[in-house]
């Protein structure tokens, strides 16, 4: 009797609650916006600050310089882990108990600005001083939330003195030529596989993309509006990507555990293609003077050119904050060449800030010149919000694809149709 | 996965408190019915004043049991017939209700039946290894080992409370090829291992093999104690009528030891069906999905923002499990 009276009293109230929901009329696709302009002078009061990774450990030292230049400001910052990182930014957008400003992986931009949780950039900032793929990737809706803050891109790491061996002085600038020299590497130079690329799993679009992009593929049609996958250029680029597994240069079966430094180091893989960390990785790896051994190209170039993957991390600011003004003034901070170089040398975060380049510091390295000149052409993903959930359906065909020997173009459809049934969720 | 802990948690916790708070024992219905008179006897009062400290003391737990049990649990209902998005969480009503879309949505999504089949295979297999395991082990030590007996016991039960993100350093090691601990003795013996980890047909058996050796300790020990209850004249009377020491086992052992085995498999096939650390730390769900598994699709719908699909996803795996423990139950009653 008393538990059919609590199912009653619970029905009731399930049945009110779902009569009194349903979504507002106004899903508004808001035309471009620009945040307030900011007021000048000195920044004050107190800020907290998000950022993770190494970034939250060694920024507050970066950020005493602004300190110490605006007496009247104490800023907070709180590091936190990479994988909690995503939903305590989602709890903290719910609660509404948000930072001030926080660092902000790019493919969360669609995210958090279609929750309505960032302000638009004011006008102060100029848009055109960064490397064009990393702005973008602020970009959602026409409207720019934050700056891009520090950039990665993926260039051709090669083994110099074994590609000397196979008979190729550096990295060939069409795809064609790539191929010959990977297979080169293993006929002539003794390589068990000529180009590391990833066979599957989480994240391996990014290794098909810079191929794609060189091509010319776009991956979205309709003004922008709609993702686009079954595209010729797609197709011809993962055929491509399948070839370097059917002709065995690359290896279906990589280990679950990424083993590309020793591999390269001992010259079982001599060519990879990777982002600025893996200097550092493979010099780890291959102990003293193993630096004059290898050396970086651009990625190939396609019909439409030499382009690649830009990621890295932005810089936002929250609706909610209490502290706008002076919240704007440490990210324009942040944004100035000077202030980017040092950070390069406190973080080894290359500056997405294209003037921040000519810095000695930057200059000095020719390695490094070639992320600088890759970063130029380099593009980012759409920052729709459901990016992340359609590009893990490309992860799982591009493994069938390098796999199982699946056809490409029955994968692609396969990957348009769930993108269309998912939607861009703008 | 909230919902699904809440869910389970749920039977025992508004059944008990609340009786318990009442009044009880025999003449309880004439009591009360005394009470309801407005010039109630001292009694009456007294029985009054008792229900209301019962209620006092009982509210803590209701407030809490309401506010984060039984809420969370009515709200991942309804979300699972909306089309809630990470982004509607700032105003978790104003969604729409699709009745039963998400369900379906979800019984037709290739990875999420793909999921289901791995989970029916990692249960299939994995359980009765995992249970044989265990028996062998409660058997030995019950019976077979007398020196160090603790040792062992321990050492079965270690990998029980050792993290899993420790173990899956060393199983990495172990299934890693070629040069892993596995593949180098199944040289010695001339065969030549898999790509444990790296091959679509290979990394289920991988994981089962993880998963049983890291859950078998705790099921160990549950028989251990059960096989101990086994008086030990059944078994003498057993042996003086002549019977060996596998039909003791099977007619004597056995037969006592059912509800025992009842709580393991329905405790283990619980824990098996949700089925997510293994491929979580090992393998992503991968190579080819082959170690997708049913609260792993879940999960990451959950992280792209899907809410009310996962949701839905959550319920289907809870109806799955309810199921497949009713079954149990029924076949392995007490039959008397």
């Amino acid at each position: 009797m008393r538990r059919t009276t609590i199912t009653v009293a619970c029905m009731t109230a399930a049945a009110l609650t779902m009569t009194a929901c349903g979504r507002s009329a106004d899903n508004g696709g808001a035309a471009a916006q620009t945040g307030a302009a900011v007021s000048t002078g000195a920044a004050k009061g107190n800020l907290t600050m998000w950022a993770m990774g190494a970034e939250g450990d060694k920024l507050p030292e970066l950020i005493k310089d602004f300190e110490t230049a605006n007496p009247g400001l104490t800023v907070k910052v709180t590091a936190i882990p990479w994988n909690a990182a995503h939903d305590k930014f989602m709890t903290a957008v719910t609660a509404n108990k948000t930072p001030d400003l926080a660092m902000v992986g790019t493919t969360w931009m669609g995210e958090l600005a279609g929750s309505d949780a960032l302000d638009p950039t004011p006008s102060q900032i100029d848009k055109s001083a960064f490397f064009d793929g990393a702005q973008k990737t602020t970009e959602v809706g026409g409207t720019s939330f934050g700056i891009p803050w520090y950039v990665e891109t993926r260039v051709v790491f090669y083994r110099s003195d074994l590609a000397k061996k196979a008979g190729f002085d550096t990295v060939p600038s069409d795809q064609a030529g790539l191929k010959e020299m990977a297979k080169a590497m293993q006929t002539k130079a003794g390589a068990k596989w000529g180009l590391g690329l990833q066979a599957g799993g989480t994240g391996s679009w990014q290794s098909l993309m810079p191929f794609a992009w060189s091509n010319g593929a776009d991956l979205t049609k309709d003004g922008g509006k709609a993702y686009n996958f079954d595209s010729p250029q797609m197709l011809e680029s993962m055929k491509y990507y399948q070839s370097y597994f059917t002709d065995g240069i690359s290896d279906k079966a990589a280990p679950a555990t990424p083993t590309t430094e020793p591999d390269f180091a001992s010259g079982k893989v001599p060519m990879f293609i990777s982002g600025p960390w893996e200097m550092s990785g493979v010099e780890k790896v291959g102990g003293a003077g193993f630096k004059d051994k290898y050396n970086v190209a651009p990625i190939p170039a396609g019909s439409a050119g030499s382009s690649s993957f830009v990621g890295g991390s932005n810089l936002a600011v929250f609706k909610s904050t209490q502290n706008r003004d002076a919240a704007w003034k440490l990210v324009q901070w942040l944004a100035q060449p000077d202030v980017q170089a040092k950070w390069y040398t406190m973080s080894t975060d290359l500056p997405s800030v294209k003037s921040a380049w000519q810095d000695p510091k930057l200059t000095s390295d020719k390695k490094l010149a070639v992320f600088g000149k890759q970063l130029e052409t380099a593009k980012a993903p759409p920052s729709f919000s459901t990016w992340e959930q359609v590009v893990a359906n490309l992860d799982t065909e591009l493994e069938k694809v390098t796999k199982t020997g699946a056809d490409p173009a029955a994968a692609l459809k396969t990957v348009q149709q769930q993108a269309d049934s998912v939607g861009t969720g703008q | 996965m909230s919902a699904q802990t809440g869910m389970t948690g749920s039977p025992a916790g508004p059944v008990t408190p609340v009786p318990a708070g009442l009044p009880s024992g025999p003449g309880n219905g004439s009591t009360r019915q005394g009470s309801a008179r407005p010039s109630g006897g001292p009694a009456g009062r007294g029985r009054r004043a008792e229900t209301r400290a019962a209620w006092v003391l009982a509210l803590p737990f209701c407030i809490l049991f309401l506010a984060f049990t039984a809420w969370p649990v009515i709200q991942s209902f309804f979300m699972s017939f909306t089309d809630t998005k990470a982004k509607d969480l700032k105003h978790p009503f104003s969604v729409n209700v699709i009745g039963l879309d998400n369900y379906t949505k979800a019984l037709s999504d290739p990875i999420f039946r793909k999921s289901a089949v791995n989970t029916a295979y990692f249960v299939l297999i994995g359980m009765p290894l995992t249970l044989v395991m265990a028996l062998a082990a409660a058997v030995a030590l019950d019976k077979g080992i007398s020196r160090f007996r603790a040792v062992f016991r321990l050492g079965f039960y270690l990998p029980v409370i050792t993290s899993i993100v420790a173990v899956a350093v060393v199983w990495r090691f172990l299934l890693q090829d070629p040069g892993g601990l596995i593949n180098t003795a199944l040289g010695w013996v001339g065969i030549d291992g898999p790509n444990w980890l790296g091959d679509p047909k290979w990394s289920m058996p991988a994981l089962i093999m993880m998963a049983a050796w890291r859950n078998f300790g705790t099921a160990m020990i549950i028989f251990l104690a059960g096989l101990q209850s086994v008086p030990a004249e059944l078994h003498e009377a057993a042996a003086i009528d002549g019977a060996g020491v596998w039909q003791r086992f099977r007619n004597v052992t056995m037969p006592l030891l059912r509800p025992t085995l009842l709580f393991v498999m329905v405790t283990t096939a619980i824990g098996y069906l949700q089925f997510f650390e293994e491929p979580y730390v090992m393998t992503q769900g991968g190579p080819l999905n082959s170690t997708m598994s049913l609260t792993y699709a879940t999960f990451n719908q959950f992280g792209f923002g899907n809410y009310g699909l996962a949701a839905a996803m959550s319920y289907i795996i809870f109806v799955v499990i309810a199921i497949v423990t009713a079954v149990q139950f029924r076949l392995l009653r007490e039959r008397s």
